[in-house]
Parts: C-alpha cells; structure tokens; sequence
C-alpha cells in the first residue's frame, strides 16, 4: 500500500529509528520523488470494430481508458492488480486484464469489450445463455466472465465443462455462482446435459407465477454491461478522492502538514481528522446492534470519521480529492504525518490479559448497550448439575479467522451537494438505512439526503448502514464544492471495510453413554477490531435439545481490522465449532454422526417455543438419501489410501422473522404496475422477487410489472437487504399493497385517461407465540490426499426448508453460492497479520486464496418446501442460510476422510500435513509399526 | 503510480542501451514486457521507475525455432503460447505444464517467459511494503515472522523462494540463456543464471540492471527422455507453488523401465529452482520402481532447513518428489 509506506517515511524523518525497532515496525524503503513523466500521446486502437484516435495519459491502464474516457464502463475493475478478472477484454482476440496494460500500450491493437458482443438488442448466444441459466447474481463479474467465454467459443465452439472452468478460471465470482457459469457456457455450446440441470418449478408452486423459474427482470442489464453501479456514475466537475490510510496498528498522530498536498496543482480538498469531526455513527455502536438516535446518545466509544489515536493498519488517517485519480494519488505521498507509535494486540485472548494495552479507556470488553464491559451471555437450566449427571464429559478449543466479505465491487461512493441537499451514490444493501445514518452524521435533516444505489456488486453484510467513506466523499464535496467519488482500491476494501470476526471458542459438553446430552457450556472470544460494529456473537448451541446451557461471548477489542457482519454473521463459524464438537462427541461415543443428530438436534427453539413449521428431520432424511449417506459414510479414518474419502454434514435453523416494511404500488389507464419498494438487489434478486410477488398478488403477467428500486427519493422504506428479510418482509408489504390496490379497483373501476391508483401498505405481522425458522442440512463428501494436504469436494448436497420458492432459479444460485463460499471459509480464507508490525499480510484476492472456477464443485439443491401461512405466500429467509452450515460440514467430512479432527479454520495444506505427521510421530511413539 | 516516462524500443540491444543511458542520468528503469506483474507493483508503489521501456515493439524476440542442436524460444514469448507449442508438448513436455500452471488464462496471454523467470518474489512482506532485503533493507521479515511459504533450502540471509514456476523447468532441462545488454551477449546456463541471497540478497539472478534475458535454448532431447511438472498450490488456480518438482528422465532407449541420466529440481522451497544433485545420482542407472521413487523421495529432503512454520513442506517435498518419479515410470502393459 502506497500510502502506508509513504507514511512511514514520514515517520522516519520525524522519529528516532529506535522507536521502530522496539515496536519491530518495517522500515520505509527510500524512494526519491522526481517530478516528470509524459505528456499525453495519441494513439489509434479499434475499440468494438471501430478506429479510435485518442490522446493518453502515460499512467492511464486500459481499463480507464475505457472506463473513464471511452464511456465504456461494462468493463469493471475489481481488483485493478490482475487477480479477479473482472476488467477482462479481448485484446487482439484473447482475453487479458484491462487493469494490468497501460493505454499507451495500445497503439494498433484491437480492443473487445462487453459493449459489443450485442447486436442492437439481438444478443450474443452467450448472453442469452447467462440470462437463461441466472449466471449473473451480482453482475459485477459478468463482463469478464463473458468475454473469457466468448473467447472460449471462438477457438472452441463445443467446450467441456471443464474446459469452461478452464476459460474462465482467471474470472472470481464472489457470488460464487461458478456452477451456472459453466452450465450457460456448456448450453451455448450445445451441450443438451446443462438442460438437465435447469431448475424445475417447485413441487410447491401451485401458484401462477410464484414458484416457476423466471430470469432476473434486469438480467439483460447485467449482461450487457448497460447496468450502472457506482463506480460507473460520472457527474459533471466531479473530483476524484483517495484516502492516506495508518501504518501502525496503533498510533497517536501527532501532526499531519498538507501543506505540499495543497500545493500541488490540481488538489480541490484535503481533509484530516483536524479539520473534520464527523462521527460515523454506525461505525462504532454500543452494544453492536441496530444503530439510532437513542443508542447515538449512549456511544462512548466514538468513532469518527477520522480517527485520533488511529487503531488499526489501514485506518484512514486523511483523504484527497483532486481533479484526477492520479493526482489524488501523487498528494497522498506529500502528505506529512507524524505519528508517535503505541502498543498493539491483535489476538481476542490476548487482549483480555491483565497486561495487554487498554484500546479504549474502559478496557478491551466492548460495552453493551447499557456500556457496560459484560460478555454476553445466556442460561438455561444448571450446567454443573449437568455436569454430574453427565456418562462423560468432553472439551476442546475451536478457532476461526477473520475472512472478507470480498464481494466484486470495492466500496465506492460519489457524493453531491445542490446547495444544502447532498445526494449519495453508494454500494448500499440499505437506502433507507444509509440515508438516515447520513443524516445524523452530518446533522442535517432527512429530507435533505438522499441515497440512490442502482446496481450493486454483491454486499454480504458489509455493505449495509452507512459506511466512512459515504462521509468521507460527503465532506470532501462539501469543501471542494464539486462532486467527489472515492473508490477504494481491492486492499483498502480489504482492511479498510469489515469482514467476519475471529473467534475463540471452549466448548465442555456432558454426555450420556446413549448420547442424550446432559449439558453444554460454551465460553467464546470474537475479535472485533478496535470498534463494535455489530454484536461479536457466537450461535450454535440453540440447535441442540439440553436441558443445561451456559453460552457466554465476550466481543473483544483488539487493534486489527474492524468486524462485522458478513453472511450469517454469528452462524457459519459458531456452527463450525459447536458441530464439530457434537461430531467429536458422537465419534467419542462411536456413533454414527447422522444418529447423533437426529437424536438431539431441535424440535422446539430453545427447548420451549413451537416453529410455525418444522421440517428438519425431513432435510436430514432427504440429503441422507440423495447424498447416499449410509453408502459413503465410514467410521472415522477408516480409508487408508492415499487419497482418503470421508463424508460428514451439518445442519442449520436460520431466523425467519416476519416484521416491518412498506411498499407503493401505482396503476395508470394503460394497465401498467409501478410497485415502488426499497430495495437495492445486491445480487440476490430482490427486485426481480418483489416483481413475481406483485405479479402473483396482482394475478397480472409479470411483463405488466414495473419495479422502481434504490432511490429515497422514490421508494419507500425498506429494512434493506440484511439478515435475509428482504423477500419475507419487504416481499409481504408488496402482498398487502396489492391486496390494497385490488379493493380500491374493485371500489372505484380501473383508471381512465390520466387517472392513477395507487396503494401503499406498511404491514408490521409477527407469528404470535411460535418462532419461524428456516431448516437445512449439508451433505459432502471430501477426497482428502493425505501427503500433499489437498481437500477436493467430490460430493456436495444441501438441502433447504426456505419455505416456498418464490423463483427456483434464483433461489439455486443463492444456496450454490453461499455452499461454495462456506467450502472457501472451510479451506482457504484467512486475513494473516505479520505479528510484530501488526500489519495484514494477505489482503487481496490473491492474498485470500478466494475460490476460483476450479475449486467450486458441482452443488446439488433440493428444497424442502413448506407454507406456514406467514409471509409472502410462506416464503421464509434463504440468502445467508446457505453459507452457515458449510464450513461444519467440510471439516466434518475432513475429520471422516482422515479420523485427525482439524479444529482451526481455515483447514489449509500446511495443517492437514502438520496434523497427519504429528498423528504419525505419535504413533511411532507408541511402537506402533508404520506402513 | 508515479508518473513516468515510456519508452518503446524495437530491438533488444536499443531496449538496453535506453535503460543504460536513462541510469546515467541516475534514473530508474523497469522493463515492461508482459507488464502484468509490473503494473501491479507501481501502483502499490514498490517500483517508482522514472522510464518505463515497454518491450512490446520489439520484433522477433518471441519466436519459437528448433532445429538439429535443440529449440530455442524468444524470452518474449508468451506463456500461453508456450505451453500450446505442439513442439515443446511433444519435446519438453516439463516447461508445457508448468507454463499451463502459471497464473490466469488473461496473464498467460500477456507473460513472457523472460517476464515469469525474472519475476520478483511474491513474498508477503516485500508484496507488502516492508524494507526488506529484497527491497534494499537490511532484514529479511520472515525469519521472525510468518514464513509458512518460505524456503527450506538455500535460504539466508533472505528466505524467499523464487516464484517462476518455468524456471525449475527450464534448469532441470538444462536450458542456456543468451543474455542482452548495451555492450553486447552473453551466454549462462540456466543453473548459474539463478543467485542465492547469500551472493546478493537483493537480486534473484546474474541481469545487470540494463541487461534482459533474449532468449532460452533448450538442447535436444534424448532418445527416450520423459519429463513433467506437478505443482501442489493452496487453491486450484492462480498462486505460485508451495512445492513443484520438475523432473527429466532420459529412459534407457533399450529398456524404458531403467533411469539412463535424470535431472530433478524443486520449485517453492528455495530462493532458486533447486536442483537435487543427489537424488539425480540415486536414480542414475537404476530401475524405476515404486521403491526408488521413494528412496528419491527421501533423499530430497536431506539437508532441508524448516523455519518455523514452513516444517509441512518437508514431508510435503518427499511426497511430491516420490510421486513424480514414479509417474515417470512406464505403465506396465
């Protein structure tokens, strides 16, 4: 990272070397700075078939060439370091990364973007495939997916899927929604088996157009690169912004001169944590749940958008905005900080010694909403009596790290003022959200913001509430008086956003030899950076029948990077440890796991409460059947080839919860539907949803349907897309405005002329007395080669209970996309910290190993469907419920393949190797022979 | 990225005499072939070059020619055109599969061989900034730090291992590199174009700063060679090797199950492809059998030296090397 080493100069000069060496902080490589470079050149390229003349900086890539000079922006960037394929164009025919060639490099070739694979609105086989098979879900890849494809079909006009994966393995999906890549690449390739695979209307769908399988009502726009993200807004005089980000993982600033910065001939704005006392209020909430004016008042642990001691490497420290990205660029390094270094700790236990260095004043237990330092904690019954009456007793520790959120779209803002009204264009799960924390933030009134998010590339948590650099763009437009946009680069998105926390977890369960569980005890640590974004929590011991439950979390602070929500936030890495200890359990007991499940896994929540529907064992006994569970299932270590088989599962209940939402509908004298909603679609396929919901309600086509999305200006509130309630919520609004408007038809006639109708509802429905869940359970297999510690999904199948079905082939994407994403949390992801500088070491797509076409298996989806009545035709959550049980269900499997239980996430080559070698060495100790 | 100054010659020998005469007026050069790598590492800044000298209107470097004494392969060839090269599949199959394990399908379309083989390391702490040998500093971060991927062979006072994965290929086929610079050429073997950091630790190979690699040549083949490449990643595409082998076996042309003369080096655990002179020397002359292939494997790993969280590549290596020899073996009919 530039800045971090530029600053580091900075601190050099100001500072004694001693004090780097005692806190083993990297020195700053010496660079001199010499003004020059070119002028700008002309060069002449065929862009799409036509010659093009254009005058190019020296620094411009191709891709911004294209981009900000060419209007050509269905080319995205995602990474712009060659490590996500999102810029991908044909350059002389083959595919390359438009990020990693220069402009001036371009001089007699031939460029193809995704602009011009349509003719008119005749598309390309290959789009008309993705629309079919739902390859895009986000979008932000689809460009560079298609155009590897498109390259594919050239040379090859009848692919394997294989050879799909092959083409297109340069291209990262973080919706991993790899499998329908590969079917709509395989179809556009006449192969007739991707038809087999198509989803199938639901069992359930006895309904008109619920429950068919239906291409997104924005598909063509996500495959035509005509879709309009962020980063693709461009305003008249708009300025370009980047952000100085601290070296130190903690560090008291003790001066900063912009003085150079300003001088610089193109700087509009510099603002500093001196200049600028903006609070980001979501950025730091007591207690860490849902931010507003009340919890505001409580706060003590400010978090401003420029901070003062910084806390974490990465933490912005001062931004620019410049008539360029590369001026903005070249200020950041005359920008002069001095920063007087503190101690650090970056580990969730460690930061709980007595000795560790107090973050906040209160010390490194993050207050609750009552800011008070307590973990947080939940009982039932008496452990210690459960202890007792326990056969055996068993304990282990489980950890897993902190993984990003990653989603394609780096986080971006642009931000413009209209005298005191400031519109924000941002990557946000949440316009109504976002547009209130603004305003508070900034202390203005509501009425004068407004948040307006057309297409967004993927969320997966960390893209809900308001975020710094929503405030830092606000605040650098305010002061230069012109629009400014601030796109983070891939690292900055990184360490600068949030991701999952890391967690440490005790488990102690008591047991009956027959086991019926006695008792279980979890004590839990989650590392949540410096600030409580959200609640830390760990989830998993409400799937167990017992009588005797202890949980208690304590959210730590630590000086890493911050934490929050990111798909199931509480869920995926509480299920990995708590299922893999009932999955240790029951091997201690010599039981099947399956048995072990099914005897102790939840009928009632909490032991007390009814689910409005109850599908679980149906989940189980469906996936045993399809997986063929009793078939691949061996005791524990049993194969003792090279290459080991083992299966294993895990299961899941996810909130379903009915609540607050609002929706318009507006009928005219032509028979059009306008259903405004505020939604944003971060590629689950909200609004195409919320189409199919008002289509069946309105018992119209959903051809006469217009959904009005993503703007406060014209929709109304919304919870956003967070905690997978969108459909449920939002979707049951749009059941009861259509419900509205069909009365008002029937009262008043159709309209005439230039008559309208329109409806509105704001239903707030709760399921009184029950508690309304989404079920599921994940079967797979792993091959496990023992020697080189390579873990490859041969089997995958997951079943889920989501309710009904709203579209099958949407709902596909969602589970196959969170399974692959949970396989990656399972094997590869982890942010490492060097542990002596406090500094990430693998932010980035490369850094995280992020899953690639080649390593998502195939994923089998079978939905258990079911109706409560509640809801929108008995829909129920779905979005994270499909990444939660996945990393249990891999290490079970592993521990299966190998009888070695791998009780640190992610299970990486190093540690199936370590594990096996130790396991080996202690054999030999026991004078066992070795083969 | 700093602003600078692009430059494109058409020739080699003008390529060097550019990045000669613009260090005489004490500026900074970075050749830009491919320009992937490049790029990436001037907009983190860890290059500032003043003059950029792009290679992409040179002419005729990146030709691929054989005749009787060998193949010669211009260092400006991709590497995807490597790795399609009906020639080199056929002759050199090690340098094929390495070439289609390096990267992404867009980066192979751009790389050059010259471009993989001189690479800079892909060491999280040079990647990431820090002052280390690699970068001019006086300290090589992992030693006390994370060095899961780090050598253990070779290392120290740096514990990079060399990221090219057509590097061990290109030594275990015993490869020359002719070598352009200002003044003139020059010709090394592949084995001695490689330094250890214990010779210089700032650099990975013998290129003066003005000088490119022009080209490699790989002799002819023997009668019965067989060679390949396997790489153990941590995920299925697009990072370098945590541990490769690249190993050549000339067969004896009268009974192919017997090992005439072999050349084996690893990749990813040592600051150069590491060759294993003595693992060559137990296979000489003997039959390939699963029980050899083991023994290879063991001697492998004599002599490794695991930092502290690099210990798994041991047992790794053995496995990997085991395995590769007895892949080579002909399948009994």
């Amino acid at each position: 990272m530039p800045r971090r080493r530029i600053s580091r100069r900075t601190f050099l000069e100001h500072t004694s070397t001693a004090l780097v060496v005692a806190t083993a902080a990297p020195e700053i490589r010496a660079q001199g700075r010499k003004p020059g470079g070119d002028a700008r050149r002309a060069i002449a390229l065929t862009v799409n078939g036509t010659p093009q003349r254009v005058e190019v900086d020296g620094r411009w890539t191709l891709a911004e060439l294209l981009r900000d000079h060419l209007n050509l922006t269905g080319t995205k960037i995602g990474c712009d370091r060659g490590e996500c394929g999102a810029c991908t164009v044909l350059l002389d025919g083959k595919p390359v990364y438009a990020c990693s060639q220069l402009a001036a490099w371009m001089d007699g070739r031939s460029v193809e973007t995704v602009e011009g694979l349509a003719r008119g609105t005749d598309l390309h086989p290959l789009q008309r495939a993705f629309v079919e098979r739902d390859a895009p879900q986000c979008g932000f890849c689809t460009s560079g997916q298609l155009m590897s494809a498109v390259a594919l079909l050239r040379a090859n006009p009848h692919p394997t899927r294989e050879e799909a994966r092959a083409a297109m393995t340069g291209n990262l999906c973080r919706c991993s929604n790899y499998n329908h890549y590969v079917d709509a690449v395989a179809a556009a390739g006449g192969d007739r088996s991707a038809e087999r695979l198509a989803p199938r209307t639901t069992a359930a769908a006895a309904l008109q157009t619920v429950g068919h399988p239906t291409p997104r009502i924005d598909a063509v726009e996500r495959t035509t690169g005509k879709a309009t993200y962020t980063g693709d807004v461009k305003l008249p005089g708009m300025l370009y912004a980047r952000v100085l980000r601290s070296p130190h993982p903690h560090a008291r600033i003790k001066s900063i001169d912009v003085s150079k910065a300003r001088a610089l001939p193109g700087v509009r704005a510099i603002a500093t944590h001196e200049t600028c006392q903006v609070v980001w209020g979501a950025g730091s909430i007591a207690g860490g749940q849902q931010y507003n004016d009340d919890v505001k008042k409580i706060t003590k642990q400010r978090r401003y958008a420029f901070n003062n001691p910084v806390r974490f490497a990465g933490e912005p420290v001062a931004a620019v905005a410049a008539v360029d990205r590369h001026v903005a660029e070249d200020a950041l390094q005359l920008l002069a900080v001095e920063y007087e270094t503190l101690p650090f700790v970056l580990d969730q236990e460690e930061a709980l010694q007595p000795d560790a260095v107090k973050i906040w004043p209160d010390g490194n237990v993050s207050l609750n909403n009552r800011n008070e330092p307590l973990p947080l904690a939940q009982r039932r019954g008496d452990i210690e009596a459960g202890f007792r009456a326990a056969d055996q007793v068993f304990e282990e520790r489980f950890t897993t790290t902190f993984v990003h959120n990653a989603q394609m779209e780096p986080r971006a803002a642009v931000a413009a003022w209209d005298g005191d009204k400031l519109t924000v264009y941002t990557p946000t799960g949440g316009i109504a959200n976002c547009r209130t924390d603004m305003a508070r933030d900034l202390g203005i009134p509501l009425e004068n913001v407004r948040v307006v998010c057309q297409y967004m590339g993927g969320n997966f948590g960390n893209k809900n509430q308001n975020q710094d650099a929503d405030l830092i763009a606000a605040v650098l437009a305010r002061d230069a008086g012109a629009p400014v946009k601030l796109e983070l680069s891939r690292k900055e998105d990184f360490v600068g956003v949030h991701g999952r926390w890391p967690t440490t977890q005790y488990y102690k369960i008591g047991v009956k030899n027959d086991g019926t569980l006695t008792s279980i005890q979890l004590r839990g640590y989650s590392g949540m950076g410096p600030y409580r974004k959200n609640s830390g929590a760990i989830a998993g011991a409400e799937l167990y029948r017992c009588p005797n439950v202890e949980t208690v979390v304590y959210p730590v602070y630590t000086n890493k990077t911050v934490s929050g929500n990111f798909r199931g936030p509480e869920y995926p890495q509480g299920f990995f440890g708590m299922q893999s200890m009932m999955d240790d359990v029951a091997a201690k007991l010599q039981m099947n796991p399956v048995d072990f499940v099914l005897k102790n896994m939840t009928r009632k929540f909490r032991d007390e409460t009814e689910y409005t529907t109850y599908t679980l064992e149906e989940c189980i006994r469906r996936g045993m059947d399809a997986f063929d569970w009793t078939k691949r299932w061996h005791p524990p270590g049993a194969d003792s080839g090279r290459f080991k088989r083992g299966a294993g599962l895990a299961f899941m209940a996810f909130r379903s919860a009915l609540g607050r939402s609002n929706a318009v509908i507006r009928l005219d004298s032509a028979g059009r539907y306008a259903v405004h909603v505020g939604v944003t679609d971060v590629g689950g396929g909200a609004k195409t949803t919320m189409g199919l919901i008002a289509a069946e309600a309105l018992g119209v086509p959903l051809s006469k349907i217009a959904v009005v999305w993503g703007d406060t200006d014209r929709c109304p509130y919304s919870v956003g897309e967070s905690g997978s309630r969108t459909t449920i919520m939002t979707g049951y609004a749009v059941v009861e405005a259509a419900r509205d408007l069909r009365r008002q038809i029937a009262e008043k006639g159709r309209p005439a002329g230039g008559e309208v109708l329109i409806a509105s509802a704001s239903p707030n429905p709760a399921a009184t007395g029950k508690v309304r869940n989404a079920f599921g359970a994940h079967f797979v297999e792993v091959e496990v080669d023992a020697e080189l510690g390579r873990v490859r999904v041969t089997k995958y199948v997951a079943v889920h209970d989501s309710g009904r079905i709203i579209n099958p082939l949407t709902a596909e994407s969602q589970i196959k996309g969170g399974v692959t994403m949970g396989i990656g949390m399972a094997l590869h992801e982890d942010l490492l910290y060097d542990r002596r500088s406090g500094v990430p070491l693998t932010a980035g797509y490369y850094g995280a190993r992020i899953a690639t076409h080649r390593d998502a298996p195939e994923v089998e989806v079978i939905f258990v469907e079911s109706d409560d009545g509640l809801g929108p035709f008995g829909a129920k959550s779905m979005g994270e419920s499909s990444k939660v049980p996945a990393p249990a269900a891999v290490s079970n499997a592993v521990f299966n393949a190998l009888g070695v239980r791998m009780k640190d996430l992610p299970i990486t080559r190093d540690r199936i190797v370590g594990a096996l070698a130790a396991g080996r060495s202690a054999r030999a100790a026991h004078g066992e022979v070795l083969a | 990225m700093k602003a600078f100054t692009n430059a494109s010659p058409t020739d080699l020998r003008q390529a060097a005499r550019l990045a000669g005469q613009a260090r005489s007026r004490e500026q900074s050069v970075a050749f830009a072939a491919g320009g992937s790598d490049l790029l990436g590492m001037m907009k983190d800044r860890l290059v500032t070059p003043d003059t950029v000298v792009s290679l992409r209107a040179v002419k005729g470097a990146d030709t691929i020619v054989s005749d009787a004494h060998g193949t010669t392969i211009g260092g400006l060839a991709t590497i995807d055109a490597i790795g399609r090269h009906a020639g080199i599949r056929r002759d050199y199959a090690v340098l094929a599969e390495a070439a289609e394990t390096i990267a992404t399908p867009q980066i192979r379309n751009v790389a050059t061989l010259a471009g993989n083989v001189c690479q800079r390391p892909w060491c999280w702490y040079y990647r990431n900034g820090f002052n280390c040998l690699k970068a001019g500093g006086s300290v090589c971060y992992s030693v006390a730090g994370e060095n899961q991927f780090h050598a253990i062979f070779g290392g120290g006072p740096s514990y990079i291992v060399h990221p090219s994965d057509a590097a061990p290929a290109l030594v275990a086929l015993d490869a020359t590199f002719r070598i352009v610079g200002p003044a003139g050429e020059r010709t090394v073997p592949a084995a001695d174009f490689f330094t250890l950091p214990s010779r210089n630790p700032s650099r990975e190979n013998v290129l003066a700063d003005d000088e490119l690699l022009a080209a490699v040549t790989l002799p002819r083949p023997a009668a019965g060679a067989r060679s390949t490449y396997q790489k153990v990643m941590d995920r299925e595409a697009w990072t370098h090797a945590i541990v490769s082998a690249a190993i050549v076996i000339d067969a004896d042309a009268a009974d192919p199950t017997v090992c005439r003369d072999a050349r084996v080096v690893l990749g990813g655990v040592a600051p150069i492809p590491w060759r294993l002179p003595d693992v060559e020397r137990l296979l000489r002359g003997q039959r390939l059998t699963p029980e050899l292939a083991a023994a290879a494997g063991e001697a492998a790993i004599a002599g490794a030296r695991p930092l502290a969280k690099n210990g798994y590549k041991v047992p790794m290596a053995r496995a990997l090397v085991a395995r590769t020899v007895e892949g080579l073996a002909p399948r009994r009919v």
